[in-house]
């Protein structure tokens, strides 16, 4: 009996502790102001047709359809939560929040609380509603030790705190930290999971290896050969279909992905017609290997699309810890003689634009007033002869106290060696002499973060909003493991990144993240690359796009998937006949190069 | 006192000189390897010789001259090509420049267009431009004196260890014999390939370093013939007397085994040189080798095959690869005939 009682504590106290979630008997607070959207611009095209199967290529089998769990972090993993659905998605446009699951939201007055009223119409694919309960499931699911994904674990726990259900169709989900409302939402916009099919998580991970999960959004899984091709079909009767920013979009019947494990082999696919689509970005596609016949005659059509999007940080990340680059002079004399221009117009053939600030393409957030540093051998001649770096020894390289102003760059690609060794004698000109460090792409990022590098050549793309602690702020510098790569610490830099990240109010976050873009590009130990602002695919003629073929974050959409981005492209049946018979009797079409710039933005 | 070859070596002489094309191929290839050693004579972006108001330079070997000695804004190596432009309408101040007047790491962009560029007399690229504007003959000559030297340096050491090894294997026996079987059975089990490329992603290789790992692997393959002409030699009744007259170990394998079994050592020179070549340029054709932007005929060839609309940079220097080992194998085949036991050797 004593035995029993006990357990029974034990059991409710682990029910009082562990539950985050309940059926609470507390109601909803009052004068909640519930806000929805519909007066944003719809970004499908009304003219798109359905039908038609969309072909891709897959350079590996997955190695499980878990989109948590080992192995689940594989690239097909977007495919799988491309058709989840989240409670609210986020306009790739205007950024504004757009219904999805839930119809309406609000906002608690402290900013760690979102509610939502949830669609009675949504359906999980197995015909089963989608209820509140799931969305308390999801919590229960991420922190589960069950599914072996500690990161996860971590994260539901740390930054959800709880999720409540009011009633059947409300619920509020909540973080342990406030956040400003524009980025609230990107923490507590949660996915249901399907508690009924999960049930038991004991043995998730191999039980649920090759298991097809119930979702909600416009495709599911239909068709798994293992090793070769996995094919999605469109839900005929998806619940979502005729919601505003739902219409018109994810059109094609099946997308099929195929296991083709060469890129070289998977162009030449593409050029036989086997393949709808290919992403040409990289020069080396855009200007030599998409040219010949099949463009010429107009059957491939290729479409340059600019974005503004987050743009990864990449640049010169100068460690302050070296002796060398406590100096600013040095750090500054090393920005005037970086001719990156040089390799963007000579060697990249101009496709790529400077970059200016650290954070650029963050909309509001970018401090469009700064201005890399210009090459220019006099500016940094003279800061390197303020530095003490004045004589020049027998090989052209500086010297001060018998040290050679040598300096190493860590990086991890074997594509970027042509640039920087255009650099090197570049920088050979103004007396510094830079030895190529160039090790795999997990060494050198190792050893970038146990702050041996010089300079790292590289880096970090994060979340939509920028973010400055954990590069910046001194609390990270002079240690291992942390992304103060540049080991700045600056009392200045503190304050505003302390002021930064309490800050709920949006105007007054946007003005301290221009003064931080601002102190990093007084401070130099950043010395910024260059942006790819843009995406370039080729396609064959019969896929079709809005007027506008893509949108501001997500570039041209070739995605089947994303929910916010993707699918607003269709495949025109009667035009592939056409053009397959038309390419057998050697007729032809008038070549596409298509180049669209509404998105693009001016920082010259 | 006259220095005289021991008569059968004369022969051995005479007969690899009978065979042509063996004979004219060393002939060739030494002087090649020879030119190599002066390449920056022949192949440089410095000038030879400037005669400048008055002055005579001899920049080729010696520290840089800036610009500013000749008359321009610039504090940063002379433009020796920009000056023979200048000094194209002056009759006082000359300038000579080296055959291919482009060095191995510059980069010459032109406006406008882009790398790589084809073969050109007129920019005297006469095998035309890598991806990055490098001119590919200056690449390609740099690049075999890199590996040709690595060869000969690797050779080197990895004969003086196989052969040591081997012998003493051979003139000991025994437990130790038995012992060095057994461990080179186990390292010659290990991936050499992998092994490098381990080593190249966590730590940058240079010349030395390479050369090290590449030892580690590449001493084996001798000691087993080693091993075995030793066992058969010291069977041998000159071995028996120097070993009754006193002699030490080393003297006996050194002095007295090792001249003998010569011709198993130099018939596999020339093959062995071949594979020192081509596992720096695999290694460098995988990226695993020297660090860039160090020209190599590996490099090299991996920009080409990526390049294949470029020609010009494969077939450079997949024809010098060609040409280089084929003489060589001339070369191996000819030491080999020279040295063919059946020819001078009398069994008792």
């Amino acid at each position: 009996m004593k035995k029993f009682s006990i357990c029974l504590i034990a059991i409710l106290c682990s029910a009082i502790f562990n539950s985050s979630f309940s059926l609470a008997s507390t109601s909803l607070p009052k004068n909640l102001h519930w806000l929805t959207n519909d007066q944003d611009p719809v970004y499908s095209s009304p003219n798109a047709s359905k039908g038609g199967t969309l072909r891709n290529m897959l350079e590996s089998f997955p190695l499980t359809l878990r989109y948590v769990g080992p192995d689940s972090n594989g690239s097909f993993r977007s495919a799988i939560l491309g058709n989840h659905m989240a409670l609210v998605e986020e306009h790739p446009n205007t950024f504004n929040l757009i219904p999805s699951l839930a119809t309406h939201w609000a906002y608690s007055d402290d900013n760690t609380t979102m509610y939502f009223k949830l669609n009675p119409n949504a359906k999980w694919s197995d015909g089963q509603p989608v209820k509140a309960s799931d969305y308390a499931f999801t919590l229960e699911f991420m922190r589960s030790k069950d599914i072996v994904a500690p990161w996860y674990n971590t994260y539901y726990k740390d930054q959800i705190k709880e999720v409540i259900i009011y009633d059947e169709h409300t619920i509020s989900v909540s973080t342990n930290q406030p956040k400003p409302r524009d980025e609230l939402h990107s923490h507590i916009s949660i996915s249901p999971t399907p508690k009924h099919f999960y049930g038991d998580l004991s043995g998730f991970v191999r039980k649920f290896n090759w298991k097809i999960a119930p979702n909600t959004g416009a495709y599911q899984i239909s068709n798994i050969k293992k090793g070769k091709s996995i094919t999605f079909s469109r839900k005929k009767n998806w619940w979502a279909k005729d919601l505003k920013y739902f219409k018109n979009r994810f059109n094609v019947d099946r997308v099929k992905y195929s296991v083709i494990r060469d890129l070289n082999i998977g162009w030449e696919y593409f050029l036989k017609g086997n393949l709808d689509f290919f992403s040409i970005t990289l020069p080396l596609y855009w200007h030599q290997k998409a040219t010949g016949p099949e463009f010429d005659n107009g059957y491939i059509h290729k479409l340059w699309f600019y974005t503004d999007a987050p743009m990864p940080s990449v640049g010169l990340w100068l460690n302050q810890d070296k002796t060398i680059f406590k100096d600013i002079n040095v750090r500054l004399g090393l920005a005037h003689a970086f001719n990156i221009e040089k390799v963007n117009q000579q060697v990249l053939r101009g496709d790529y634009t400077r970059k200016h600030s650290i954070h650029s393409g963050f909309g509001k957030y970018t401090n469009l007033n700064i201005k890399a540093r210009e090459y220019d051998l006099n500016k940094a001649n003279n800061y390197f002869n303020k530095a003490g770096w004045k004589q020049r020894g027998d090989d052209g390289i500086r010297i001060k106290d018998g040290q050679r102003l040598s300096i190493a760059v860590t990086y991890g690609h074997e594509a970027h060696t042509p640039r920087l060794v255009v650099l090197k004698e570049e920088y050979k000109k103004a007396g510094v002499e830079l030895v190529l460090r160039k090790v795999d792409s997990a060494a050198s990022f190792k050893s970038v973060l146990e702050k041996k590098h010089d300079v790292w050549w590289g880096g970090l793309i994060g979340g939509r909003k920028p973010q400055y602690w954990g590069q910046f702020h001194s609390e990270n510098a002079h240690k291992l493991q942390t992304n103060n790569f540049t080991n700045t610490d600056d009392a200045k830099i503190d304050s505003m990144i302390d002021a930064y990240r309490s800050a709920m109010n949006i105007e007054e976050r946007i003005k301290l993240a221009h003064a931080l873009q601002q102190r990093i590009h007084d401070l130099g130990a950043w010395i910024p690359r260059l942006d790819t602002p843009y995406s370039r695919i080729a396609y064959w003629r019969w896929v079709k796009f809005p007027d506008i073929p893509g949108t501001r974050i997500g570039g041209p959409s070739v995605s089947a998937f994303d929910l916010a981005q993707g699918g607003l492209f269709w495949i025109d049946t009667k035009q592939k006949k056409t053009t397959l018979t038309a390419r057998k009797k050697g007729k032809t079409f008038t070549p596409v190069t298509r180049i669209d710039e509404t998105y693009r933005v001016n920082t010259q | 006192m006259r220095f005289q070859l021991n008569p059968l070596t004369l022969k051995k002489i005479q007969r690899f000189k009978s065979i042509r094309r063996g004979y004219y191929s060393f002939i060739i290839f030494t002087v090649i390897v020879l030119l190599s050693c002066f390449a920056e004579m022949l192949v440089n972006s410095r000038a030879l010789l400037v005669h400048y108001e008055g002055s005579w330079y001899f920049p080729t070997y010696g520290a840089v001259i800036p610009g500013k000695v000749f008359g321009f804004d610039y504090e940063y190596e002379t433009d020796y090509r920009d000056l023979e432009k200048r000094f194209s309408n002056d009759s006082e101040n000359f300038i000579i420049m080296p055959l291919i007047p482009y060095n191995a790491y510059e980069n010459d962009l032109k406006a406008a267009k882009f790398p790589p560029f084809p073969p050109s007399i007129e920019d005297k690229h006469y095998l035309g431009t890598d991806t990055t504007g490098r001119d590919v003959a200056a690449r390609l000559i740099y690049g075999f004196r890199t590996a040709i030297f690595f060869s000969l340096i690797l050779l080197v050491v990895s004969y003086l260890v196989g052969v040591s090894i081997g012998a003493a294997m051979g003139y000991f026996g025994g437990l130790f014999d038995l012992l060095f079987q057994r461990i080179i059975e186990i390292w010659s089990n290990i991936p050499f390939l992998y092994v490098i490329m381990i080593v190249s992603s966590i730590m940058i290789p240079n010349f030395l370093t390479l050369i090290a790992i590449i030892l580690l692997f590449g001493w084996i393959q001798l000691t087993w013939y080693m091993r075995t002409i030793t066992y058969k030699e010291k069977a041998r009744e000159y071995v028996m007397a120097a070993k009754a007259l006193g002699a030490s170990h080393s003297r006996v394998i050194f002095q007295h085994i090792l001249p003998n079994t010569v011709s198993i050592i130099i018939t596999f020179i020339p093959f062995s040189l071949t594979s020192g070549i081509i596992a720096l340029t695999s290694l460098d054709f995988l990226g695993f080798g020297l660090p860039a932007p160090t020209p190599s005929w590996g490099e090299l060839l991996s920009q080409g095959s990526n390049n294949l609309e470029s020609l010009w940079i494969v077939s450079s220097v997949v024809v010098s690869m060609t040409v280089i080992l084929v003489m060589v194998a001339f070369i191996g085949e000819a030491v080999r005939e020279a040295f063919d036991p059946k020819k001078h050797t009398t069994y008792e």
